[in-house]
């Protein structure tokens, strides 16, 4: 079916901005509601066949490369003062880069400042919804995603990286391990093949073993025939009626002409920064911090997970490279244990690199006998990973620069984002047990890296019970601007341990209903 | 000296540029068409300091200069290799290439906290294990995809720890 093509003047069209993990999924699932959507994507719509298994190509041709600046204290600010937030910009957005690890989020984490009590500095709230109105949509996001363990689909093998984790694990006593769930199929599902366990998932998964909105939910939509699919469009202003409520989007298209979109409804799905940067920059009389800003959260609370990875030397090979990258999990240290002298948990993962990003992200300035010597010793090298809950700090956020635009005229984003002492505790406990599971399976020398740019970017536009509290309801409405919605991780309320796609895809489906429903009424 | 790990066949994806031959001998310098030859031989000294493998060819390290002569075309990746390699001999009675390790690593340190040298130290790293000869002798196999991935080469051999249960 050919795909149609609406007016710049309809005004009964869904205008989505972001076809990532959380725009894609909504542009299909409200296609398949029959609703009309445009979906707006600053980046270039490619072929699986453009994709190259290479850790540098890959990464210069998917990713985010606009500039940004950084502060605060977290090291990512020194070592990559111009990158600080790592995602992408193409069709399908991050989860062309994703590496598929797909888990739930619990009711506890949902509950955190309930659970956790008063956390000095932070701003902790609770979700406004809970995990049993989440359930049925974390079903629907399984299915359609292929999670493997799920729905019958068979686990992902363990591979050479699993081995030396498991028994590291098992040595120490440890007992939820396992290879995990991921949308990444073992077996042929959704016409997607099975893995071949190439090792390039985050190259852009060229076999398609798995999940994208590239690959799944855009093609799905435009069969549908309702979407209207506007690649290399970067949009720039959002536009509000005289009542206030969203009513069109200013974008750029690929030949660099300014076009307005009316619509009837308005999403932002643009990740973490350029959520927040779209709507600081949608300034107007009504909304003079922006829109959606007038209890002054959009952009912060910002978000990122205690993300680190211990990288090991054994007497023999590992080969980490060979197979899925991420086919790991222990979750042992998941729930909240205030013992641990620390709010909140985290899981344990695994994580490989091929050489040339593994010498950048080890210990970035690292140079000398000293790391030559370990880098040379890459093909005996393991890597483990970990995610956790990082604490929500109001100062933690994302600002428009009042000096520097980018080349459409929009002010640049800085990310400031300090360390919260409950981030420093996990992330010491962290480094611990990461590097103990690692000598305990043979390792002669660890080496805890820093993090690397944050991929994990969550929370910057958050939903909230009250008004005053966040930016948006538990639909992922703006509480201030009718018909305005967000998308993506930057709703979410807290950050909870896990990977968050899941979380994103399956709201992302729950925001499609609502959407529906009200549309139809 | 560090022994060589697990030297293997290596393979950068077929859609990508095949690595750039490099000339034995002096004659090298033809390829640049940005730098000084005295720049870039600083600069090979220099890359072989920060990432010191006495198993890889010279070759492999004037290669990567020759990415840095690539980006030199721009003017501000130029001013700032001209300054980096200035900085990198004033004080010192020889030029860099003719100085001991010891003397070498110290007027690196010395100029660790400038932007200049932070831009070539991540330049070196970023291109020195880019290359697929580097790759073949630290045992990274690279592209995998045209060869059918890992699932029938070894994505599960590992063999020195004991054998896993089944349901994991
Ligand atoms: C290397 C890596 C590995 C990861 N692995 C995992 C994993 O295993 N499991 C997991 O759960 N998560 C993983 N993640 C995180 C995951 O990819 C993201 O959380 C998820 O994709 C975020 O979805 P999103 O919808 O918020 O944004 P994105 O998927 O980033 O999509 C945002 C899109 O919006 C577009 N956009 C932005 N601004 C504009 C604008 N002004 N106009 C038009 N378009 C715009 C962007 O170009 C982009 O395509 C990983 C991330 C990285 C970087």
């Amino acid at each position: 079916m050919l795909a149609p093509i609406y007016e710049f003047s309809a005004d009964d069209v869904v205008v989505i901005i972001g076809s990532g993990a959380g725009g894609g999924t909504l542009a299909n699932e409200l296609c398949q509601r029959g609703l009309k959507t445009i979906l707006l994507e600053a980046g270039r719509h490619i072929t699986p066949a453009e994709f190259v298994n290479d850790d540098w190509a890959a990464y210069e041709m998917l990713s985010w490369l606009d500039k940004r600046t950084a502060s605060g204290n977290w090291r990512v600010a020194r070592d990559h003062p111009n990158a600080p937030s790592w995602h992408c910009k193409l069709v399908g957005g991050t989860t062309v880069h994703w590496s598929g690890c797909t888990y739930r989020l619990t009711q506890a984490e949902m509950q955190a400042r309930s659970l956790y009590g008063d956390v000095p500095g932070t701003s902790l709230i609770d979700w406004p919804l809970s995990l049993a109105e989440l359930e049925p949509y974390y079903d629907q996001a399984e299915r359609k995603m292929g999670v493997t363990r799920t729905n019958g689909l068979p686990a992902m093998p363990p591979n050479n990286n699993f081995k030396v984790m498991y028994w590291g694990a098992k040595r120490l006593g440890l007992r939820e391990i396992s290879t995990g769930r991921h949308a990444i199929n073992t077996v042929p599902y959704d016409n997607r093949p099975a893995t071949i366990q190439d090792g390039f998932s985050v190259s852009g998964d060229q076999h398609g073993a798995r999940w994208s909105t590239l690959n799944v939910e855009i093609p799905k939509a435009l069969e549908s025939g309702r979407l209207d699919l506007r690649a290399s469009c970067r949009a720039t202003g959002i536009e509000h009626d005289n009542n206030g409520a969203a009513k069109a989007v200013i974008y750029v298209d690929a030949n660099g002409i300014t076009h307005r979109q009316a619509a009837a409804v308005v999403v932002v799905a643009g990740n973490c920064i350029e959520s927040p940067r779209l709507l600081l920059n949608s300034a107007s009389g009504r909304y003079p911090d922006g829109l959606a800003n007038g209890f002054g959260h959009v952009g912060r609370h910002y978000l990122r997970h205690i993300i680190q990875t211990v990288w090991s030397i054994f007497p023999h090979p590992v080969n980490m490279h060979r197979g899925e990258l991420m086919g790991g999990l222990i979750a042992d240290f998941s729930r909240h244990d205030p013992s641990r002298g620390f709010a909140g948990g985290y899981y344990i993962e695994l994580n490989a690199m091929g050489l040339p990003t593994t010498a950048a992200f080890l210990n970035p300035g690292w140079w000398g006998r000293d790391f030559a010597d370990v880098i040379a010793q890459y093909a005996n090298m393991a890597g483990i990973f970990m995610t956790g809950e990082d604490m929500p700090q109001p100062g933690n956020r994302v600002t428009l620069s009042e000096t520097e635009t980018d080349a459409f005229g929009v002010p640049v984003a800085n990310l400031h984002y300090d360390d919260h002492l409950n981030d420093l505790l996990m992330r010491n406990h962290g480094y611990k047990t990461l590097t103990a599971i690692h000598q305990a399976a043979g390792a002669t020398r660890s080496i805890e890296a820093p993090a690397y740019p944050a991929s994990h970017n969550l929370g910057s536009n958050r939903m909230s019970a009250k008004p005053e509290d966040g930016v948006l309801d538990r639909n992922g409405e703006a509480h201030e601007v009718k018909n305005l919605f967000i998308a993506d991780g930057s709703a979410f309320a807290s950050g909870g341990a896990c990977n968050p796609t899941l979380s994103i895809v399956a709201l992302a489906i729950r925001q499609a209903d609502f959407i529906a429903k009200r549309a139809q009424s | 000296m560090k022994t060589v790990h697990g030297r293997v066949t290596a393979f950068k994806d077929p859609k990508l540029p095949t690595a750039i031959a490099i000339p034995k001998g002096p004659e090298w310098a033809q390829v640049l068409k940005n730098l000084t030859h005295a720049q870039a031989e600083t600069l090979v000294s220099v890359i072989r300091t920060l990432c010191p493998h006495e198993c890889l060819d010279i070759s492999i390290y004037r290669r990567a200069v020759s990415h840095f002569d690539r980006l030199a075309a721009a003017a501000e990746v130029a001013g700032t290799i001209d300054r980096f390699c200035e900085a990198i001999v004033s004080g010192w009675p020889l030029a860099f290439g003719a100085l001991a390790e010891t003397y070498r690593v110290q007027a690196l340190q010395r100029l660790q906290e400038t932007a200049e040298f932070m831009f070539v130290q991540r330049m070196a790293v970023r291109y020195l294990y880019d290359d697929v000869e580097v790759w073949a002798a630290f045992g990274y196999q690279g592209a995998s995809v045209h060869l059918g991935g890992y699932v029938g080469r070894g994505f599960n051999d590992l063999d020195w720890l004991p054998d896993l249960p089944n349901d994991l």
